[in-house]
Parts: C-alpha cells; structure tokens; sequence
C-alpha cells in the first residue's frame, strides 16, 4: 500500500507540469467514458421504446 | 592617627522595640519561618528539628498580619460513620504538555500512505471539475449552433437519375439557388484542360467538384448577387446578365466584373442510392 501510493505520488504528482496534464487528459477519458456509459444505461432502461428500436416495425427496406 | 574600624556585628535587639497605641507590641522583622540551629546549642531542649510539641499545620498555628500577631486554632468534628471511598482517582497523568490531547490514536501510521490518498482525493475532484467545466462549455456552445429541425430543413435531398447528362437543374436551398450540371464527357475535358492557375480566382476543376460529371455551385453572381443564365456566355458556362460576367463550364469567373468563382456548396454524393444531399 506505501509502495503504491509512493510510486503514485513519485509517479504522477511529484511535478506539477506531469500533474495538470493528468488531470486534463483524465478528464477528457472520464467525460468519453462517463457519456459512454451513461448512453449505454439509457438504452438499457428504455429498450424496445427509442425510435432505433422500432424502426424496423414502419420502415421497409426496398 | 586615629583610625576608624568599620566592623558588622551581629547585634540581636528585641523584636519588640516599639508599642502601638493600643498596646500591641509591634515586631516587624520576625521570621517565623526561622529554625533552630542543627546542634543542641546548650539550652537543654533535646534533638533538633521540628519540635514534637508543635501543633501541625491544619491545626492553627500563629501567623503575624497587619495588624499584629494573630493565633489561630481550627477546630474539626470528628469523623465518624462510614469512610466512603472514592474509586475513581482524580491525580493526573503526568504528560509533557498538559493542556494538549493525546492525539497520537490518530496520527499516521505512514505518512506516504497519506500523502498519495490526500493527492489522489486532489487529483480527483480536478479531474471532476475540469470535465463538469468542459461540459458546460461544450453545452453551451451548442445552444448556439443550428437546432435539429432548423438543420433538417436546411438541407436538400434530390435523385440525380432525374437529371440527364448535359442538363441544368436549379434548386432552391436556404433561400438561394443551387445549380447541378450533368456534365458531359467534352464539358469535363474542357474544365479540366483549361490553365487554371493564370485565371482570376485560381481554382482547380478537380478541388470544386467531388465527381467529375456532377457540377455543383450556389447560383449567385460574386459580383453583385443576380442569378447567372445556364448554358451562355462565352465560354460555355454561365452568364450573368446583370453586369456581363462570364463563368466557365466549371463555374469559374473568366470575364466580366465578378471577382470570385461561383462558391460551391457543401454537398454529398451518396452513389449507393444515386442521390445528392446539399448542405
């Protein structure tokens, strides 16, 4: 547990200039995924009612 | 010569060298706190020390106040009945600082352990903050751009088998025309073999059409905005009759006042269903 947070913090904090763009990029990775996510929870919680879903009730292919 | 001798001696005077009016002895300078010698000083009372007739402290004893000596003896009932006793003892624990908390339950067993936690916890909530802040902005840019429905309308969707080669179509998109030439094999060869680079607005054939035989430009003059005739002028292209620009077979300005080519639109060709969306 020491060895990890040390190699954490020698790893990642130690330098401000490493830091910030840590936090950055972690951001834009976390905002993908959180949207990923939460797209995917929506789909799940209405499935068979988006329009997606029933498409293929209305529309035939010629 | 007479000399004078300077010499301290011990002169022991009464204490009591002068009366108050009321009869009180005055005696400033006792002490009452002075012992005997250590040796028995020849006066026949025993062993130094504390003598053994003196009542104890708690019980009176004499003390000299302001206004004289004064005697006092306390008197205590006896304690009879029950001795309780007090079980829970109030001594103190002796510590180095008294008044501060014994904290040290709570103190780190490694401080390295808490270091990476306290900046992992940072490191968290920036990485929160900096995604919430991206995500208000991003949110509010796109309030600003073209809603869903007003995007719908503003695009055009038309069958390009409906036009035959060498044919003009003009349609209506954002309020503007649009002109589609069904080009033919000569008219692409034409555009293409002009020298383009020594023309007023160089462009290439190749840069504004993304087919070769689909032409696609806004039909408005760059001069002034009337719309140029189809299939005049002298070059075999467009002709506008406001002020006599000239364009050629791939729209470009070759004579007369407009300054610029006829701007091409955005537009996509979908081959699959031989369709043309603009915008």
């Amino acid at each position: 547990m020491s060895a990890l947070a040390s190699t954490f913090y020698n790893a990642l904090v130690k330098r401000n200039s490493v830091f910030v763009p840590v936090i950055f990029t972690g951001a834009f990775a976390f905002s993908v995924g959180f949207d990923i996510g939460i797209t995917k929870l929506w789909d799940a919680r209405n499935q068979g009612k988006q329009w997606k879903d029933i498409r293929a009730k209305y529309i035939e292919e010629e | 010569m007479a000399t004078v001798h300077l010499s301290k001696k011990a002169v022991t005077i009464p204490t009591t060298v002068r009366t108050l009016s009321s009869g009180v002895p005055v005696a400033p300078l006792v002490n009452l706190a002075a012992r005997g010698g250590h040796d028995a000083h020849g006066h026949g009372h025993g062993a130094s020390g504390p003598r053994s007739d003196t009542p104890a402290r708690w019980a009176g004893g004499v003390s000299r106040t302001s206004s004289g000596f004064v005697s006092k003896t306390f008197q205590y009932s006896p304690v009879t009945g029950i001795h309780q006793k007090s079980l829970m003892h109030t001594s103190a624990v002796v510590r180095d600082a008294p008044q501060v908390p014994d904290f040290s339950k709570y103190e780190a067993k490694d401080p390295s352990t808490n270091r990476g936690l306290a900046y992992l916890m940072i490191g968290s909530l920036g990485l929160l903050s900096a995604s919430a802040a991206k995500s208000t902005v991003t949110e509010f840019l796109a309030t600003m751009s073209a809603s869903a429905d007003v995007l719908a309308m503003a695009k055009v969707e038309l069958e390009l088998s409906s036009i035959p080669e060498g044919k003009n179509v003009i349609i209506k998109w954002r309020g503007k025309p649009v002109f589609i030439r069904h080009r033919t094999q000569s008219e692409i060869e034409e555009a293409r073999s002009t020298d383009w680079k020594s023309l007023r607005d160089p462009e290439s054939d190749e840069a504004r059409t993304k087919k070769p035989e689909w032409l696609v430009m806004l039909g408005v003059c760059t001069h002034l905005g009337c719309v140029p005739i189809g299939e005049a002028g002298d070059y075999g292209g467009w002709f506008c009759p406001c002020h006599g620009s000239h364009y050629d077979i791939s729209g470009r300005i070759r004579k007369g006042p407009a300054p610029l080519n006829l701007e091409v639109p955005q537009y996509d060709i979908n081959e699959v269903d031989n369709k043309m969306v603009i915008g």
